[in-house]
């Protein structure tokens, strides 16, 4: 989970500040590396049974796991609406300041920087209700056969 | 009774009954008269909002009374 939500970001950033020097090159290749290893990370929690837990229909899912569900999918709601908003202020502030020349804000303008933040907003929305439920669940791997 | 057996008979994922062993989860109403119905026990011998004092202690104001 901390692999997914930390290797895109500094991955993507990695690439976004290498130039076109030898060592630019290195960071790219290292900034590529850690999306890998993301998207790696996005694809062992989308086989898992949590994943599988946000998205069963209603009628599988006992009590205690639709009560679980709907609080992951209220608080990864409000935590990528938080998000969006803040990328909002930022995006306005940019414009507003667009004139100042002493604080250059960057701004995606590229489509690898809109692609970037594609996907990484697809990773978030589709594993953040199962990133909730797995903060909150404290035995997973409890002995059912007890 | 295995926390699997009992699970089946009030038709809940196993590890549901593991959270409420443990204090972790509140059932619902009904959840608990299906868990007392299979135990022939009225749901406030398996349910508390207190927390059920330790075994021994009860046994032993049993023994003194």
């Amino acid at each position: 989970m901390i692999a997914l939500y930390a290797l895109y970001p500094i991955g993507c950033v990695l690439q976004l500040i290498a130039d076109e020097t030898a060592t630019g090159a290195a960071l790219r290749i290292a900034g590529l590396s850690l999306v890998v290893a993301a998207f790696a990370a996005f694809a062992v929690l989308a086989g898992s049974s949590l994943q599988r837990q946000t998205q069963e229909p209603e009628t599988v899912l006992d009590e205690r796991e639709l009560a679980d569900r709907n609080r992951a999918a209220y608080q990864a709601h409000s935590v990528f609406a938080g998000i969006v908003l803040l990328s909002l202020i930022y995006l306005m502030l940019r414009q507003d300041l667009s004139d100042n020349r002493n604080l250059d804000l960057w701004t995606p303008a590229t489509g690898d920087h809109w692609n970037a933040i594609f996907w990484g907003a697809v990773m978030l929305a589709m594993t953040l209700p199962a990133a909730f439920l797995a903060f909150r669940k404290f035995h997973p791997d409890e002995d059912i056969e007890q | 009774m295995s926390r699997k057996e009992l699970a089946e008979a009030v038709g809940v994922n196993p590890q549901t009954i593991g959270y409420l062993e443990r204090g972790d989860y509140a059932p619902s109403v009904e959840l608990a008269l299906k868990i007392a119905a299979v135990f022939s026990a009225p749901v406030e011998a398996l349910f508390s909002l207190e927390p059920f004092p330790p075994l021994a202690r009860t046994l032993t104001k049993q023994g003194d009374s």
